[in-house]
């Protein structure tokens, strides 16, 4: 299952995995931002920002294919959304298609959307193939979210795979009863599956919180990990900041 | 007279939909004993396991450790400090990401700070011979190393009873082996739930079975195992190889 390598560059040893995992969250959100809001038609800025991207995805030493294909989801449901662009935007009709007319200022709108939306992505999933969950997590502790929040994650992430394994041994035990032959079997099959998996989450839980209070869990999640900053990686982050602001600066000059 | 480690006195117990679970059980577990509680499915293993600190109020009766009654006082979390309960299911006991997080969960519950706490759950870690795979997320991690794991979790805490669910419910002849030598050496005093009959001759030295939420007997193991028609009786199959 692919999702079992989500995070398969985090361990490949960079300038970018060595970053304590706060700067790469905040670096990634700022390029994110800065990227989602550039004003329409700054392509320059957009190009830079995507420049900047490109850069940390050499520096990670992530497969260009991989990051594409991991974008690729979210990026389809841009397009689509944002397909009506082409013909709403009134202008110059560039391509009759009899009922509606295809304009030049919507391709430029359409093109720039596009284009906002894959460097935004890209930092995105960029941050999420090279850092490891609980370093993420942990990352989004120190920038003060909400204990609950982060304790609520932590435990979303184990309870995910422990769900996935559940969700993989039921369909094994149906099939292997020879269930889900046809349409009809097949929606009655997914059905019971999903309420048996659903059923054995609130079972899981309720042992889990058994577990955690035998321990001596009192509602506060006590975290270990600690990252050393360097020099290098503070100027690091700063000039990340800084390139992202001046380009968000200058697309609006 | 000092008062037993662990002492269980007239212990009823029905669940909240009526199921009667537990009923009259009394025993006594003096400091070191290693005790096999014994007894087939839905005997009430794993319910009476669940009392000893204080997961489950009992509906009758009561539990004692170190004479000082479990119940929801004060007391209560150094009562969870000195039972360390290790569930049948290894998985319900890793619910952090990874192996060192739960590991260090107990210590920093009890106020042990970060490094100190990280300290002790590697020093547990090496002691299992898990110290290569603290990083990991537990679904990394084989059947066994997750058993050994979820005893990881509930060692580091130190504590001086260790009631352990079925231990051996996914380890191979050699995995048990294993586990038996690892805790003779340690030396805390147990009580096993299980019905591995060869994990109860191999590691205790005393054996309670339970039949019906009922204590139907209570032996030294050897003369226990030794009984076919008890065994068989209570549906409990010998040691294999014999
Ligand atoms: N959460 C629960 N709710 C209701 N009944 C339960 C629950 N857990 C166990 N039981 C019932 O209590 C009895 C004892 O179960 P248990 O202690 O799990 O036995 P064992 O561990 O020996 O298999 C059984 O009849 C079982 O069905
Ligand atoms: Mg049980």
């Amino acid at each position: 299952m692919s999702f079992h390598h989500l995070d398969q560059f985090a361990t490949v040893p960079s300038p970018v995995t060595a970053m304590p995992p706060v700067a790469r969250l905040v670096g990634a959100t700022s390029v994110a931002v800065g990227a989602a809001t550039l004003p329409l038609g700054a392509w320059p800025a957009a190009a830079a920002l995507g420049a900047l991207v490109a850069a940390m995805t050499l520096l990670a030493r992530v497969p260009v294919p991989l990051l594409l294909r991991r974008m690729s989801g979210p990026l389809a449901f841009v397009l689509l959304a944002s397909a009506g662009l082409l013909v709403f935007v009134p202008g110059d009709p560039v391509l009759d298609l009899g009922w509606v007319a295809v304009t030049r200022p919507g391709v430029e709108r359409f093109g720039f959307v596009l284009a906002r939306a894959v460097v935004a992505l890209s930092a995105a999933v960029l941050l999420v193939t090279t850092t490891e969950f609980p370093d993420l997590l942990d990352a989004l502790r120190r920038l003060r979210l909400p204990r609950v929040v982060t304790t609520a994650l932590s435990l979303a992430y184990r309870l995910l795979y422990l769900l996935m394994e559940e969700l993989e041994r039921l369909l094994r035990a149906a099939r292997s009863r020879n269930a889900g032959a046809g349409a009809a079997s097949r929606r009655r099959l997914a059905a019971g599956v999903a309420a048996a998996v659903l059923q054995r989450a609130f079972a899981r839980a309720e042992r889990t919180h058994r577990a955690m209070l035998a321990r001596g869990y009192q509602g506060e999640l006590a975290t270990l990990t600690e990252w050393r900053w360097r020099a290098w990686m503070v100027a690091a982050l700063a000039t990340l900041l800084g390139l992202v602001l001046v380009t968000a600066v200058l697309a609006r000059g | 007279m000092t008062a037993p480690l662990v002492e269980i006195r007239e212990l009823g117990f029905h669940y909240p939909d009526g199921t009667p679970a537990l009923d009259g059980v009394s025993l006594a577990v003096a400091r070191g004993e290693r005790v096999a509680v014994l007894g087939p499915t839905g005997s009430g293993k794993s319910t009476l396991l669940q009392h000893l600190n204080g997961l489950l109020r009992p509906t009758a009766g009561g539990v004692w450790i170190e004479g000082v009654t479990v119940d929801a006082g004060p007391g209560l979390s150094d009562i969870r400090r000195k039972v360390g309960l290790v569930f049948q299911d290894p998985n319900d006991q890793l619910f952090l990401p990874t192996l060192m997080e739960d590991v260090a969960f107990g210590p920093l519950n009890d106020g042990v700070g970060p490094v100190d706490a990280a300290a002790r759950a590697t020093a547990m870690l090496r002691e299992l011979g898990l110290d290569g795979v603290g990083a990991r997320a537990a679904h990394h991690l084989s059947g066994g190393e997750r058993r050994l794991a979820a005893l990881a979790t509930v060692l580091v805490s130190r504590p001086v009873v260790l009631a352990l669910d079925e231990p051996t419910g996914d380890l191979d002849a050699r995995g048990r082996m294993r586990l038996v030598d690892l805790l003779r050496a340690r030396g805390e005093t147990l009580l096993v739930a299980t019905h591995d009959l060869t994990l109860a001759r191999a590691l205790c030295g005393r054996g309670v079975v339970l039949y019906g939420g009922r204590v139907v007997a209570d032996r030294e193991l050897g003369a226990l195992l030794a009984d076919r028609a008890l065994l068989e009786r209570y549906g409990l199959e010998s040691p294999s190889g014999e």
